[in-house]
């Protein structure tokens, strides 16, 4: 760590955190309720730790996207950030808006659209906080004014995500509609703004930890974000099978998810060969892991498993089954997931008091392989409840119910599957508290190791 | 090629591909109207909407295919069932369903008769969306879409015209889908009573008196159960409240005059 603002990082890091292991609590719960019969029915049914376990999921992955800006920034633009009271105060506000909603959902306070339950007033705070954000990096942007492409790509992803969350405030009459839009929201966060942001880090990181030269890096981030955004926006076709809207989104979407192919898989070459021709030598392996491993599974998770049931006419069969989450779930854990845990994991060592980058973290190894291997597993659970449920459901026409019950053997998997996963994420967790986080507020000198060069003097 | 050239094709693919999109946003919203028949969106439907969403109802059934995956899809569900079974089921879902028998439950939504009948009415509009015929086979509650059978194979040759034939793939196809209610396999009850010995039952409740209808033969009494259903009432606490039927009643407008026969003459096959 360069810059003693970017201590910040740490605080939204921990609250990330924190709130990741609530989600996992939250997803358990639900997947009990498939296997069933549910004791809590009348206090916390299934409509509600569902719909807590996915809002959490996005605070936690935007919170760590924020927390990787105050970490990323300062250092790109060579410069402190423009205010760190602003920026605690903006994860304060943040918090308790996230604690408002998960117990109003408890009571039933929600707008019950799905991934975007957030009553009005939640809403609206979450535009203000966003606000406060993209303030305070652009007035440190500013104040570097060095305006690297990684830290530019990163900003604009963050920025463009708020942009798109304000369709989410609009009320539509008609349903379809509200479908419609519903989509520029979710779909064009996850398969275009947020995987600018994705990129951005993955640029970041790799610049870092591989050393590989930054102009052919940043020229190749223009053209994974390029490719992302020319196939992914209207690859939102996806998502319109079915819905009632005109018949030529079918074909569109087809067309174009399969081109979104493309650049999840540019983006996973990218990352192997940037780190191949250094030869993996940074100190942090457990970083290079998070890296690398992110960029593969987006391929694995997001691209060949979308892949899998985005043709309509597969998509006719499969729609509405367990094969949606079997996507869901791994796209966003190779995407988001890693990514974030691959910022926290490189920035620890700079964030902690030993501050030791080669550090030899066993726990660390068995986080990120007790989670890859537990979301491979839970994948696979949903996959084949999903296609003996298409199977059974859709094409024999079995009864909704009575197919539930003959695919419980896979609902055990998967929550055998998610243990597993989740005592990963536990150890990760547990691996980050228990480190001692530097001074976090005041502390010794402006810079804590100024005297160490900056990275990229060593490694250009 | 060089970074600025990279760039260039970022900014200008963004942008090109972005414009696409907006136009053909913009030609949809030409079309929702005729697609949704967004002319048929009535206050009640408006307000079931809101119901459907304070109620959280997405969270845990798919709509049109979308939302959570824990409980039936109800893109045609009033389709399959009519206003009277519904409204009894959102009254009550525990009467209809239980936990030990399918390990889930729908928890009492606790909505008002008023409420009720909206979001009915919300989903009556959806169930008429123009979309693209999804879902291409019935998806059911409970039941089979195969008479008899749980998971077997069709047992009719659907190409086949011989009345019997036809009547037995109406049975199990939009837009009578009555095995979304009815199996025909011996005491197998879902929303509706079992149909198996059908044919059998009926002449001996002719014969036997008991039954106040107009029918005087097993044919008439079939074709007055399909397109009358109020008309005499099985017993059963779930299949009937105050004198009216749960089956819907409109099948004399779904259904040809034809149609009904065909199933008729396959009722009178389950012997
Ligand atoms: C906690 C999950 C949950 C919520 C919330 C929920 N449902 Fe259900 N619903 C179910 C389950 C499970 C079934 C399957 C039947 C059963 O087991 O009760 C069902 C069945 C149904 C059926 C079909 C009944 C039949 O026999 O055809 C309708 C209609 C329905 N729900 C409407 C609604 C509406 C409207 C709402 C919102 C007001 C809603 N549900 C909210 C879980 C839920
Ligand atoms: C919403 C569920 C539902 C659907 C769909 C439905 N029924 Fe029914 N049906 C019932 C119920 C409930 C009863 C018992 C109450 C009554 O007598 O009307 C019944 C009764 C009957 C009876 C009388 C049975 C007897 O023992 O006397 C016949 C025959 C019948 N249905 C045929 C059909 C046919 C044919 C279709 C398809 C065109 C159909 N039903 C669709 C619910 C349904
Ligand atoms: C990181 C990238 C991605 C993430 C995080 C992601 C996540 C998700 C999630 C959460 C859903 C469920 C949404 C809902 O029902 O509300 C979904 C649906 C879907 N995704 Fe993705 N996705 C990604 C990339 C892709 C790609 C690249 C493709 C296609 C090649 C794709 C194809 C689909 C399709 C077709 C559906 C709809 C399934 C249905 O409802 O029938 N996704 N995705
Ligand atoms: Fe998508």
């Amino acid at each position: 760590m360069r810059y003693r603002s970017q201590r910040i990082a740490y605080a939204y890091f921990a609250v990330a955190l924190f709130l990741y292991g609530l989600q996992l609590a939250f997803g358990m719960l639900s997947a009990a309720k498939y296997l069933g019969p549910d004791p809590l029915i009348d206090i916390l049914p299934f409509d509600v730790t569902k719909a807590i376990h996915t809002n959490l999921l996005i605070v936690w992955v935007l919170t760590g996207f924020m927390g990787a800006a105050y970490y990323v920034v300062p250092e790109e633009s060579r410069t402190e950030i423009y205010s760190p009271r602003l920026a605690y105060w903006q994860l304060g506000i943040w918090t308790v808006n996230g604690v408002v909603a998960v117990v109003g959902y408890m009571f039933g306070w929600t707008e019950g659209n799905k991934l975007l339950e957030q009553p009005v007033p939640v809403k609206i705070t979450i535009v203000i906080v966003m606000l406060m954000f993209l303030y305070n990096i652009f007035r440190t942007m500013m104040k570097g004014g060095r305006w690297t492409t990684t830290e530019n790509v990163l900003v604009a992803g963050l920025g463009l995500a708020a942009l798109l969350y304000l369709p989410a405030l609009l009320q539509f009459h008609n349903y379809t509609v509200s479908i419609f839009y519903r989509w520029w929201t979710i779909h064009l966060w996850v398969e275009g703004v947020w995987e600018m942001v994705q990129a951005g880090l993955l640029a970041y990181l790799l610049i870092r930890l591989s050393g590989a030269d930054r102009e052919m890096l940043e020229k190749w981030l223009y053209v994974i974000v390029g490719l992302v955004f020319i196939a992914g926006i209207i690859g939102t076709a996806h998502h319109y099978y079915w819905v009632g809207v005109p018949q030529y989104w079918l074909p569109l979407g087809g067309i174009f998810s399969a081109r979104v192919q493309l650049a999840l898989f540019a983006m996973a070459m990218w990352a192997y060969f940037a780190m191949r021709r250094s030869g993996f030598s940074h100190p942090n392996k457990l970083a290079i892991h998070w890296t690398v491993g992110s960029a593969i599974y987006t391929a694995f998770g997001a691209g060949l498993l979308g892949l899998a049931h985005t043709w309509p006419s597969v998509n006719k069969w499969t729609h509405g089954t367990l094969i949606t989450p079997m996507h869901g779930h791994s796209a966003f854990f190779g995407a988001y997931v890693m990514v974030v845990l691959a910022v926290v994991t490189y920035a620890m060592p700079h964030l902690t008091r030993d501050g030791d980058e080669g550090r030899e973290s066993t726990l660390g190894y068995w986080a990120f392989w007790l989670q890859a291997a537990g979301m491979l597993g839970m994948t696979m659970a949903f996959a084949t409840a999903g296609i003996a449920q298409t199977y059974l459901e859709r094409i024999m026409g079995l009864g909704y119910l009575e197919t539930q019950l003959k695919i419980q053997v896979h609902f055990l998997m998967l929550i055998g599957a998610a243990t597993v996963f989740s005592v990963g994420a536990a150890c990760f967790i547990w691996d980050f508290f228990r480190q001692r986080p530097i001074e976090l507020f005041g502390g010794p000198g402006p810079e804590v190791d100024a005297d160490r060069p900056a990275p990229e003097a060593v490694l250009t | 090629m060089t970074k600025r050239q990279t760039r260039l094709f970022f900014i200008v693919g963004t942008l090109v591909f972005a414009g696409i999109f907006v136009g053909l946003t913009v030609d949809s919203h030409r079309q929702f109207g005729r697609l949704t028949n967004a002319d048929l969106i009535t206050a009640d439907v408006s307000a079931g909407k809101d119901v459907w969403h304070d109620n959280n109802c997405i969270n845990c059934h798919t709509l049109l295919g979308e939302g959570a995956y824990y409980a039936p899809d109800l893109t045609k569900i009033t389709q399959h069932r009519g206003v009277p079974y519904l409204t009894a089921f959102l009254e009550d879902p525990s009467r209809f369903y239980s936990e030990e028998q399918y390990r889930r439950l729908m928890p009492n939504p606790e909505l008002t008769d008023r409420e009720i009948e909206q979001v009915l009415a919300f989903l009556d509009w959806v169930s008429r969306i123009d979309n693209q015929g999804w879902p291409p086979r019935p998806i059911l509650v409970t039941g089979s879409r195969f008479a008899g059978v749980e998971a077997g194979a069709r047992t009719a040759d659907a190409a086949s015209d011989e009345p019997v034939a036809l009547g037995q793939t109406l049975f199990s196809q939009s837009p009578a889908t009555c095995s979304a209610c009815h199996s025909t396999a011996p005491g197998v009850q879902l929303a509706g009573p079992s149909l198996a010995g059908i044919g059998t039952r009926v002449a001996t409740l002719l014969a036997e008196g008991g039954y106040g209808g107009s029918a005087t033969t097993a044919e008439g009494y079939l074709r007055e159960a399909i397109v009358q259903p109020s008309a005499h009432l099985v017993p059963g606490e779930t299949f009937s409240a105050e004198g009216r039927s749960f089956m819907p009643d409109n099948y004399s407008q779904l259904l040809t005059d034809e149609q009904v026969d065909h199933l008729v003459d396959y009722l009178l096959t389950l012997r």
